[in-house]
């Protein structure tokens, strides 16, 4: 007995190295074990928390990565949006069926990085990092996510420079979601995210708050675009219209990505409401 | 060993398992050589501490290694089966050192050479059995040989630079 104890004595290394080891392997062999399962996981509290401290950190350091791939993935929900919406329009009679190639005629062209942008000029405009080498023409429509933005008038291979709303020359048609009324909206007033609404007759019923979005009539940006929302509602001085202030759903203050937007169509469309024939009228 | 010994030995230890948690784990180059930095716990500790110790010791080091990456067992066996070779490969490369007195297992008290020779078998060890645990079978040996050779030099590399860090 105690030849035995000196022998654990002297060799009491080796026998913990043994236990030690055997009992490693035994967790190797029985992954789903007790121990490995309940305790010894990532999903360990302290462990976890952990891991997440570092993964914030990680995650700044790609936020314009995840900023950008974002962006493209929106292009192209936007893209399926309109278009389902052109084949299908809410308020169309039952028997419109529309064309086929009229219904896709809006394509989201790509994402693009406001580099630069003027709000408090009587003429503003903004340039953007995509120019000829990545799609864009001149005319297409410009949004960002909250709403529309402007049209690009001149572009460079790399670069555009995009008339916004907030430009004395700028008009675009408008509708009124919940009376339906069509309007112009054109940039008055010296302040960045007010635009005046014009043209609907004072004897219409215009309600307070409700939402502008781009008519069935521009050929540049697709119908149901916001603009923005109705503020404050006046008569104009000849007593005939209503003179309609709108805040601008889109902050030009704070604007960073814009979507480009092209529509398909539309050469044909402008050319024939400008033709001759129909001019005469 | 004196407190200080013990407390410094316990900030390099615990050094080296943050690094190994927090940066080390998630750096993979050409996706075969990894850096497995813990083991600079097993490699820096003192030389007089006794094998029990060191041997519980690099059990706690491979479990925490083991939980960061849902691996419980492997690590630990790994760096038991180090911990236990540790004094043989020191006493058989350092006898002469030994036989001066005091030393540190550190890159400037034994100079570059014997530190990597020192360092280069004991990371050896380690790493191919972890690899080969890791591997289960001998199907891809030639792989597996190729992850050791390279994340032996990772390692080695990584271990050189921290320890000039606490020149």
């Amino acid at each position: 007995m105690l030849q035995l104890f000196e022998f654990i004595a002297r060799k009491r290394n080796l026998i913990l190295f043994v236990l030690l080891e055997i009992l490693s392997f035994w967790l190797i062999v029985n992954n789903n074990n007790y121990w490995s399962v309940n305790y010894f996981n990532t999903s360990n509290a302290v462990v976890a928390k952990s891991l997440l401290v570092s993964n914030s950190i990680k995650e700044y350091s790609n936020l314009q990565e995840v900023n950008q791939t974002l962006a493209e993935e929106n292009r192209r929900l936007r893209q399926q949006i309109t278009t389902a919406q052109q084949q299908k329009p809410a308020n169309a009679p039952a028997a419109y069926k529309p064309d086929s190639v009229f219904a896709a005629r809006y394509k989201y062209i790509t994402v693009a990085k406001v580099v630069e942008s003027t709000v408090y000029r009587t003429d503003n405009y903004l340039t953007i990092d995509k120019g000829a080498a990545d799609g864009v023409r001149e005319r297409m429509g410009v949004m960002s996510s909250d709403g529309i933005v402007g049209i690009v008038t001149v572009c460079n291979a790399h670069f555009s420079k995009v008339t916004s709303i907030l430009h004395s020359q700028f008009s675009v048609g408008a509708m009124l979601l919940r009376s339906g009324e069509i309007g112009t909206v054109e940039w008055q007033t010296t302040n960045p995210s007010v635009v005046s609404l014009r043209d609907i007759s004072r004897y219409k019923k215009v309600l307070k708050g409700d939402t502008a979005v781009t008519s069935n009539y521009s050929s540049v940006f697709p119908p149901g675009a916001t603009i923005g929302r109705v503020q404050k509602i006046a008569v104009s001085a000849d007593q005939s219209q209503f003179e309609i202030e709108l805040r601008l759903s889109t902050d030009f203050t704070k604007l960073s990505y814009v979507y480009l937007v092209e529509n398909k169509l539309q050469k044909q469309q402008e050319s024939l409401q400008k033709s001759p024939v129909t001019a005469r009228k | 060993m004196n407190p200080s010994d013990i407390i410094r030995s316990t900030i390099i230890g615990l050094f080296y398992l943050l690094m190994h948690v927090f940066v080390a784990r998630q750096l993979v180059l050409f996706d075969c050589a990894f850096c497995f930095i813990y083991v600079g716990v097993i490699l820096t500790l003192p030389y007089e501490i006794s094998l029990t110790a060191l041997l519980l010791i690099a059990f706690g080091t491979g479990l925490i290694a083991d939980t960061f990456d849902n691996t419980l067992g492997m690590h630990t066996a790994a760096t038991v089966l180090m911990a236990y070779l540790r004094p043989t490969v020191v006493n058989y490369q350092m006898s002469q050192k030994i036989s001066e007195g005091r030393f540190e297992l550190s890159l400037r008290n034994l100079g570059t050479p014997t530190f990597l020779s020192y360092a280069f078998v004991l990371v050896l060890i380690h790493h191919s059995t972890l690899l080969f645990i890791e591997a289960g079978s001998g199907s891809l040996f030639l792989f597996t040989l190729l992850k050791i050779g390279a994340s032996v030099v990772f390692t080695l590399i990584a271990l050189l630079l921290s320890q000039l860090f606490f020149r």
